[in-house]
């Protein structure tokens, strides 16, 4: 009896093969955010669309979300992991709040997404984080996460579905890639462009993600968060937002420290 | 003693009648044998001072080690059994350092005592599969000294669990004397050596014994330098200090 | 396997004995040569309901779905109701498997009928739609943390009492949530959905926040949808329920079909008679 009598099918023939039948428990929601730190500062990002594949789920689903009152998390990739994370993360912040009577910091908030995203290592949230806010020293900071928790402090920083169409921009603008200052002018520093200028670049972002990526449009969200006693005089006022834009100011969540943080909406193109 | 206490003494966590754990209550007698053990606020910083009982000119005085380091920031000083105590830092070591993993900052002074609290009343009969336990309460009182964003701190915890702020305390087998002294010359402006000096005005009045660099151990927690326990040289300035 | 709903028990490429596809092989089957004995959660559904349809209207919200539940390509049930009432102003729309609806149906009618003995002693407030839709969610995206979905696409439509307004959302065996004033689940996220977007943005602006469709605008635009539908959606039938939820409650609507035009396919070559 020849022992390869019938050779195994699945070696000759590809489409027998054995395919692997498994459930797959991920799924890409599309979208995109982004933020930029300020000196005092932080714009925190995201659209409102969620997809799958071709479909459009809705035209209004949160990705950003004010955390305290200088904190603001925006979250994109699968989801279901991003809504259960931010839940997650606001029950850790309850808790601190109880057991140290004081609301979590922005750099401690961090260090508690990397241990939250890190403990679920080997079945990951498969979340891209950006939090922004002002920093215990006031000023505007941004932290960029990867879906296991690996984060670092930066002044910008684009991710999902658009990221690679959104983050070579900032890095030419923010970070002043590519660019050579006049002679004799004085060379760029990162992190210090003003307010309306951030806004624009943000504008700008989403309305160009919306021509290129058929996963981004429908609506935009912009978080501002301010230190405090920063003027506002740059944000609200007649003519300094254009036309269809819409600017409101968030109540303190907790005690208030004097932060102030705004909601800027706009549409985007729906198609 | 069994007439009066109707042996609701025996199991650890029987309520007398009148509403006493009566095992706890004698841990706390136990604290009232030890060694006396004081603690100071500063607008610079707190200070912890303790007697070491020497009891044989054979025993190696350096060896024994009533002050110890928590955190950079938070430090202890005990009374009672202080074999139960090294329980208890450990614990709160522990702790401090979870925190600061978890959260990129030190932990605050008042997490810390309440962590070490938390194990206070972890004593009883254990039932199945309850995560349990220690037989008896501890038999020590500590006095956690530390600072962070809300300044310099004190806490009193004893083995109910129980922890309080203090300005001054004093602990142990002399602390109703030594508390009296604290609270007639204690007031909220001391300097960090005022704060030394009174420890050990305070500490030499109940000991027995007469005060030296061996028998007397200090220690400080500063904004600028954390925990640290005096050495020999900065000991001996300071019982110097007090002998003129 | 895609876990789309468009994909759910399409008969697979990879037949070697079932040419016809015409009821569903577990793969595993056919390799059980290299299957080992260990607890295996992966399933896939076997009796599927195909699309439910969703749209706010001025007073409330209609959930649509037809009565077929199938058995691969097979038309194996077509009695059955896959509209389920939960408590007074709760209604789920289920689409996917069927044995997995039966047991979330005999769950929460245990959970509802605890809430209920609960309210009759005190002052226990009722579970609105929005905490029904929370706890299936949760529900949901734990079942599939732990690998063992309920392969289910639920449409939660209601009314709440305290807050006076109408309540539509989606749920998935992924955990996915999201709302909108018109939902669509599987075929009908590609056939129904455009639909009725258009019907429903055309009275009440892209915002919104224009006036809603009439119930009978409503009902005339979920007929028109479970036609289309019927026509190109292989797993439907044309026999379908309606549910109509507003302050007043739940009503659901007789089983009813939409009169449909077959002549043009008389001249269809494989289908009327053959003239060459």
């Amino acid at each position: 009896m020849a022992l390869y009598a019938q050779p195994p099918t699945s070696y000759s023939d590809p489409t027998t093969a054995p395919i692997e039948h498994r459930f797959n428990p991920y799924s890409d929601n599309g979208g995109s955010i982004l933020a930029i730190a300020g000196k005092d500062f932080s714009v925190i990002a995201g659209d409102t669309r969620q997809s799958e594949g071709y479909n459009i789920q809705t035209r209004y689903a949160r990705k950003v979300w004010q955390l305290t009152d200088k904190v603001v998390l925006a979250t994109n990739g699968f989801s279901a992991d991003g809504n259960n994370f931010v839940k997650r993360v606001k029950q850790r912040l309850e808790w601190y709040e109880h057991a140290h009577h004081k609301p979590m910091g922005l750099k401690s908030i961090a260090r508690m997404i990397q241990t939250l995203l890190y403990g679920k290592r080997f079945f990951p949230y498969y979340v891209y984080n950006i939090l922004g806010g002002i920093e215990e020293d006031g000023s505007g900071a941004v932290y960029s996460f990867d879906p296991v928790g690996s984060y670092e402090r930066e002044a910008c920083r684009a991710a999902g579905a658009a990221q690679s169409l959104i983050q070579p921009f900032l890095d030419n603008q923010v970070y002043f890639k590519n660019q050579q200052p006049e002679p004799g002018a004085a060379p760029f520093v990162a992190g210090n462009l003003p307010l309306s200028t951030i806004l624009s670049l943000v504008v700008d972002s989403f309305t160009s993600a919306t021509e290129r990526h058929i996963e981004v449009g429908d609506g935009m969200e912009i978080y501002v968060v301010m230190n405090k006693g920063r003027t506002t005089d740059d944000l609200i006022g007649p003519g300094i937002l254009s036309e269809g834009m819409h600017v409101e100011e968030l109540g303190a969540l907790g005690e208030g420290g004097g932060e102030r943080t705004f909601l800027v909406t706009s549409p985007l193109k729906r198609d | 003693m069994f007439m009066t206490r109707s042996e609701y003494d025996r199991g650890v966590n029987t309520f007398s009648p009148e509403g006493r754990l009566f095992q706890v209550e004698y841990a706390m007698e136990a604290i009232k044998l030890g060694s006396t053990t004081v603690g100071i606020t500063t607008p610079h910083g707190t200070i912890l001072a303790v007697e070491k009982r020497v009891p044989s000119p054979l025993l190696e005085s350096s060896s024994i080690e009533k002050i110890m380091e928590i955190d950079s920031h938070i430090g202890c000083a005990m009374s009672g059994l202080t074999a139960d105590a090294r329980t208890m830092v450990e614990h709160a070591r522990v702790t401090g350092q979870m925190h600061a993993f978890t959260y990129d900052e030190p932990i605050g002074v008042e997490s810390c005592t309440q962590a070490v609290c938390d194990l206070a009343l972890r004593f009883g009969e254990s039932v199945e599969d309850d995560d349990a336990l220690m037989s008896r309460p501890f038999g020590v009182a500590l006095l956690i000294a530390g600072i962070d964003e809300q300044g310099p701190q004190l806490y009193h915890t004893d083995p109910s669990g129980t922890f309080v702020r203090y300005d001054a305390k004093a602990i142990g087998s002399g602390s109703d004397a030594a508390q009296q002294s604290l609270q007639d010359a204690y007031h909220k402006q001391m300097t960090l050596v005022e704060a030394h000096t009174l420890a050990l005005k305070v500490l030499k009045q109940v000991m027995e014994e007469k005060l030296d660099e061996n028998n007397v151990q200090l220690a400080q927690v500063t904004k600028e330098r954390g925990f640290e326990i005096l050495g020999e040289t900065e000991l001996k300035n300071v019982i110097e200090g007090i002998a003129a | 396997m895609s876990h789309h709903p468009a994909m759910w028990k399409q008969p697979s490429a990879h037949s070697s004995f079932n040419d016809y596809a015409t009821f569903p092989l577990a793969q595993t089957q056919r390799h059980s040569a290299i299957s080992h004995g260990a607890t295996q959660h992966t399933q896939q559904p076997l009796v599927t309901g195909t699309s439910v349809l969703g749209i706010k209207f001025d007073k409330g919200v209609m959930i649509a779905a037809d009565n077929l539940a199938s058995y691969g390509s097979l038309a194996r049930f077509r009695d059955i109701q896959r509209l389920h009432p939960l408590g007074k102003h709760t209604l789920l729309g289920v689409a996917g498997d069927m044995s997995d609806y039966q047991w979330l149906k005999k769950e929460l009618d245990a959970l509802l009928r605890q809430e209920e003995a609960l309210s009759l002693t005190d002052s226990h407030p009722s579970l609105s739609p929005s905490n029904i839709y929370d706890l299936l969610a949760n529900l949901f995206y734990g079942r599939r943390s732990k690998m063992n979905p309920v392969w289910n696409a639920v449409l939660v439509g209601g009314w709440d009492k305290n807050k006076k307004e109408s309540f539509l959302a989606f749920i998935d065996l992924l955990g996915t949530t999201y709302t909108a004033p018109t939902l669509a689940t599987g075929f009908g996220a590609h056939l129904a959905q455009p639909l009725l977007r258009e019907a429903f943005e055309a009275k009440a602006g892209v915002d919104g926040k224009g006036p809603l469709l009439t119930q009978e605008e409503g009902e005339k635009l979920i007929d028109d949808c479970m036609k289309v539908l019927f026509y190109r959606d292989a797993r439907s039938i044309n026999k379908y329920q309606v549910a109509i939820i507003t302050e007043e409650g739940i009503t659901i609507s007789d089983s009813k079909s939409a009169p449909t035009e077959w002549s043009f396919a008389e001249g269809l070559r494989g289908y009327g008679a053959q003239t060459q």
